[in-house]
């Protein structure tokens, strides 16, 4: 069962983890949140991808939303952006494709060409 | 289409966020022995003037650009339509919009209520800055989360942290399942 007293231990964890981390790069990992988004999938897109950075504790990511892309026809949508790199569109991301692209692209650094739409 | 209320929930909550509300308190209201399911949002948003109200269950009419459609509230209207239900939104310039969406509990065109926990998990990815309360009324007894309590023991550390949302989730998740017994019955209607 879940306490408040769990989220105490989790923030000095966070806390030192925070310190150690200070002034480093993040990668961002973006999903659209719009209706087409939502109806498609993003939701379960997202948390998917939330708890696959936290299942293997990877650090300096940020994940974000943003509304519709204009893309409607191919979501869910989910950005990459390394530092330094250029932005990685995939499109018709599913919880599946959403766990392997966090492995592959954001552990390996390496992109997965046949989802990637841009 | 929108397979849960929850994706609904999340959806105009979005829209709160883009009219760019610092504070969102939703509410989810079951009464099974009154037929009653409901459901508002309620921001503090930049709020809508009257010709963006009167067009707003018209899925050709939208204020964003990029875009010439707005599927969002008509989807709701919809929704609300097909069981006999009623939706009412009120907006004022400046001060914040509210919607409710009201349905008859015992109705298999409702779409079930889904999964809250994972809707207010993910509106605060990106969005640890956002004072957000859910409310959660079951047969009369009520259940409240404000994410300012959370905010105030993480002490700086952001809320949208992921492993902050990944224990949010499960604490909801768990707390919310205790509180209603379960949900049975809503269970069963997702599960169906």
């Amino acid at each position: 069962m879940k306490s408040l007293a769990e989220l105490d231990k989790l923030r000095e964890k966070l806390q030192e983890e925070m310190r150690l981390r200070e002034g480093k790069e993040e990668v961002k990992v973006v999903v659209t949140m719009g209706t087409c988004g939502i109806a498609s999938g993003a939701r379960e897109v997202l948390t998917a991808i939330l708890e696959e950075i936290g299942k293997r504790g990877l650090k300096g990511v940020t994940v974000t939303q943003t509304g519709c892309a204009g893309l409607c026809h191919c979501e869910p949508l989910v950005e990459v952006e390394r530092p330094g790199r250029d932005k990685v569109t995939y499109g018709h991301v599913d919880e599946k494709k959403a766990r392997e692209i966090v492995v592959s692209h954001l552990v390996n650094g390496q992109i997965i060409k046949e989802w990637a739409i841009k | 289409m929108m397979e849960e209320l929850a994706h609904h929930i999340l959806d105009i909550a979005r829209n709160s966020l883009e009219a760019g509300a610092t504070r969102i308190e939703i509410t989810v209201e079951e009464d099974p022995a009154g037929d009653l399911m409901r459901f508002s949002v309620i921001d503090n948003g930049s709020g809508m003037p009257p010709y963006v109200l009167r067009q707003l269950t018209n899925p050709f009419f939208t204020t964003k650009s990029g875009k010439k459609v707005g599927l969002g509230l008509p989807f709701l209207q919809a929704a609300v339509e097909r069981c006999g239900g009623n939706l009412e939104i009120q907006s004022d310039v400046g001060r914040g919009t509210t919607v409710v969406a009201t349905f008859p509990y015992y109705c298999w065109d409702r779409p079930p209520l889904g999964d809250i926990p994972r809707t207010i998990v993910s509106l605060l990815v990106g969005n640890g800055h956002l004072d957000l309360r859910y409310r959660h009324i079951y047969n009369g007894h009520s259940y409240e989360l404000d994410t300012r309590e959370i905010r105030s023991r993480l002490k700086g550390i952001s809320l949208d942290t992921p492993e902050v949302l990944i224990w949010l989730r499960q604490y909801l998740t768990e707390s919310l399942s205790i509180f209603s017994g379960g949900g049975g019955y809503e269970i069963a209607r997702r599960a169906g």
